[in-house]
């Protein structure tokens, strides 16, 4: 159904998302929405990572930046949440584009390297101007959901749908993308670039195009991220997050799109996990620690046992691996 | 190409419509929250839950504070409870980080369905928090929470928010009345954390007129930087000050005396509440600890020392049965008053407990509850402040706070325009066993 109908497909997923939304406790929605989340920002980081074949370890910083964006736009302009998200995604592409000029420049450990220089750096700018509130951050109130959804409506499921139709809207379109011409010259810039040059596909651009493109998504999961927790200051995108966003990415197979729910639902899981384990054998203390120790032995085991992914390993079973990715 | 479209447009549609027709007769949620009793309560127990740091850089001291609570709540346990139930204290660690802080709250609210939160700790914690969980709007009571933010005790910004230390403005004033007296003709110098906690502070200084010949401020977490300290002292060496007033956490302390003590450099140092803390600085280095000798602190709780106090004989010997390892000393009396007040609150609301019912009680006749503090209750229907002032004392050798002359002398004053004046207030006598 997915390859011949996506669309269908998709609004079909969103209906199932609506109706586990209305039988779902409040935790669990407002886990959901954070699975939305992290979606977005993994598969900006499978675009990126699969698709073009550059490497960030600092995505953190652009979600940042959709996060501050969206902030500020709120707080000073007063302007309605989707646009909210729109002066994210366009800020976060910006720094994207920026980044990617010199990222396009920089490749292996080198680009590794300098995206986690940012993701260390940047969140700390806040602490440097007054209009970025410092180490406490700013507030990012969407405000009530309407009242025509209900008295019982709670902020919770508002926050799950806004965080779903988004998800939705934009996986849909990258999905799109990376089946387009722009997709296939991404994958040929991965594979060999030398080749792709051959074939007139212009190497440093099409490079900057992809990490622009993966930036706005970016800075659309850190706009999200913001709206959930009511705040945005350097604490909320700690380096972290970035390498969650890492681990997600290669949990679901960072050579396709297919895997990105596997990602993001381990991703809220663990901490579950953490606090069930501790709950049982340990205290409140551990809990804080054990989240971070399950993710990266999981991202260890990954990369040992399913190098391309779960959704990759399952395809290539089935004799069906459409984009192998070449072991070095 | 066109026929795929349509044909597309067709099912899309189909689809579409069947959904609508769903949505609109999925059945309105069964459960309302509103109604009924509220969550964390049975006809036989109440759930409270906490963040505060129990691990990180700013736990050392703070981290006792849920350990004295849970002493205190066990006491009230074992002597019946409250109206016939037993309080139980879920307590998170939130390490002081603000984002933390909203991801145990919401673990306390949504996760262990909590009756209400009590103690927050930190005020940049308690307001993300607050904000993110949105308390007010679920109507969920945070009780007593220990920042000194002014804001807290603004029934309009936080109605379902009680503050119990005095506000960090009535403090500024309080302290700037006994600097102006005291101090007059001399070089004086304020050092300060550049955030909401300090800012507050600010304000007050500036209400009560007092002006300071060297201002250092410093961001929340840039004082535990080696070179910090040190720029301080070199700034205050400069301006020739003899009097220097600081008003941050005690790790700021811990950094402005040591390197005043490195460099050899006197002073008469004024310590806001927050940073004269012996047990946060003793945690840092105990070597540290003399260094207090001779400051000015204020505080509004009776001094853990004085055994005369009858609150303080009855929270000794509560911890001394609950923790007999660890020492008692005012972060053990401030989760213990905390406990204290969250207990006649609970008793006040009465047998037939709700949230809204928590808040009214707390909003109406808060004023008038027991407490061990030296100071009146500001609770009213408009203001949401616990204690409202501040007795000066001076640190001795073992860094404990002795109260001047002998004797408490509280000053009392409000968070806006009104002046600091001698309090008149005598604490009532305790309730029979202290419950």
């Amino acid at each position: 159904m997915l390859k011949k109908h996506p669309l269908l497909t998709f609004i079909f997923f969103g209906f199932v998302l609506f109706l586990i939304s209305n039988r779902l406790d409040e935790l669990r929605v407002y886990q959901g929405a954070t699975v939305a989340i992290y979606a977005i920002g993994i598969s900006s980081l499978i675009l990126l990572i699969g698709y073009s074949g550059q490497v960030s370890l600092g995505h953190g910083a652009l979600l940042a930046i959709g996060g501050y964006a969206a902030a500020l736009a709120r707080i000073h302009y007063n302007a309605p949440v989707w646009l909210t998200f729109v002066v994210a995604v366009l800020a976060a592409a910006a720094g994207g584009a920026l980044l990617g000029l010199a990222a396009a420049r920089l490749s292996g450990p080198y680009l590794a390297g300098s995206t986690l220089a940012l993701a260390i750096g940047l969140p700390s700018i806040a602490n440097q101007f007054p209009i970025l509130g410092g180490e406490q951050g700013l507030f990012f109130d969407i405000g009530l959901p309407p009242a025509s959804l209900g008295a019982d409506f709670t902020q919770y499921k508002w926050f799950f749908w806004i965080c779903w139709s988004v998800a939705l809207i934009a996986l849909y379109w990258l999905r799109n993308v990376m089946n387009s011409r722009y997709g296939r010259s991404w994958r040929a810039v991965r594979s060999h670039d030398v080749a792709a040059e051959l074939a007139g596909i212009h190497v440093g651009r099409n490079k900057v195009l992809a990490f622009t493109i993966s930036a706005g998504l970016a800075g659309l999961a850190g706009a999200l991220l913001a709206m959930t927790i009511s705040l945005v200051s350097p604490g909320v995108f700690p380096l972290a997050l970035s390498f969650s966003l890492a681990t997600g990415a290669v949990l679901s197979g960072v050579t396709t799109l297919g895997g990105v729910m596997i990602g993001s639902v381990a991703l809220v899981a663990i901490p579950e996990f953490a606090l069930a384990i501790a709950n049982r054998y340990g205290s409140e203390t551990i809990t804080t620690n054990l989240p971070g120790l399950l993710v990266s032995a999981l991202l260890i085991l990954t990369v040992l046992f399913v190098p391309n992914g779960p959704v990759e390993q399952l395809r290539a079973k089935r004799g069906k691996n459409e984009h192998p990715v070449k072991k070095k | 190409m066109i026929r795929i479209n349509r044909r597309k447009l067709i099912t899309t549609s189909a689809v579409l419509a069947i959904a609508a027709l769903t949505v609109a007769t999925v059945p309105a949620q069964a459960l309302n929250p509103s109604m009924g009793s509220d969550p964390g309560i049975t006809a036989s127990s109440i759930k409270l839950g906490i963040t505060s740091p129990l691990t990180g850089i700013a736990s050392p001291g703070y981290n006792k504070i849920p350990g004295a609570m849970k002493a205190y709540f066990d006491y009230v346990n074992t002597n019946g409870g409250v109206n016939g139930r037993k309080i139980t204290l879920v307590s998170k660690d939130d390490q002081y980080i603000p984002t933390t802080a909203v991801a145990k709250a919401n673990e306390l609210i949504l996760r262990d369905k909590v009756f209400a939160l009590v103690g927050t700790l930190g005020t940049a914690s308690t307001k993300a928090l607050t904000a993110s969980t949105q308390l007010s709007q679920r109507g969920i009571p945070s009780l007593f929470v220990n920042t000194g933010f002014s804001g807290f005790a603004d029934k309009k910004a936080y109605p379902t928010t009680f503050s119990i230390l005095p506000s960090y403005q009535m403090e500024a004033k309080i302290m700037a009345k006994y600097v102006k007296e005291t101090y007059a003709g001399k070089k004086i110098a304020l050092i300060y954390q550049d955030d909401d906690f300090g800012r507050d502070a600010l304000a007050g200084f500036k209400t009560a007129g007092l002006t300071f010949d060297t201002y250092i401020p410093y961001a929340s977490g840039s004082q535990s930087l080696p070179a910090t300290g040190a720029g301080w002292i070199s700034k205050l060496k400069t301006a020739g000050t003899e009097v220097t007033v600081l008003f941050g956490v005690s790790s700021a302390s811990t950094a402005a005396l040591a390197n005043a003590y490195g460099a050899g450099f006197k002073t008469q140092w004024v310590l806001g509440s927050v940073g004269g803390d012996a047990t946060t600085i003793a945690a840092t280095n105990k070597a540290y600890v003399p260094l207090l000798y001779g400051a000015k602190g204020f505080s509004f709780a009776p001094a853990p020392t004085d055994t005369t106090d009858e609150y303080i004989k009855l929270f000794q010997t509560i911890y001394a049965a609950a923790q007999p390892t660890q020492t008692f000393d005012n972060n053990v009396v401030a989760g213990m008053s905390n406990a204290f007040l969250a207990v006649q609150a609970l008793k006040a609301a009465g047998a037939n407990l709700t949230r809204a019912g928590l808040i009214k009680v707390i909003e109406t006749k808060g004023s008038t509850f027991a407490s061990p503090f030296l100071t009146p209750l500001g609770y009213s229907a408009t203001a949401h402040i616990g204690a409202t002032g501040y007795w000066v004392g001076t640190y001795g050798p073992t860094g404990a706070l002795t109260p001047d002359g002998g004797k408490y002398t509280v000053y009392t004053t409000d968070s806006g325009t009104g002046p600091v004046v001698l309090s008149t207030y005598t604490r009532p006598a305790m309730p029979a066993k202290g419950l």
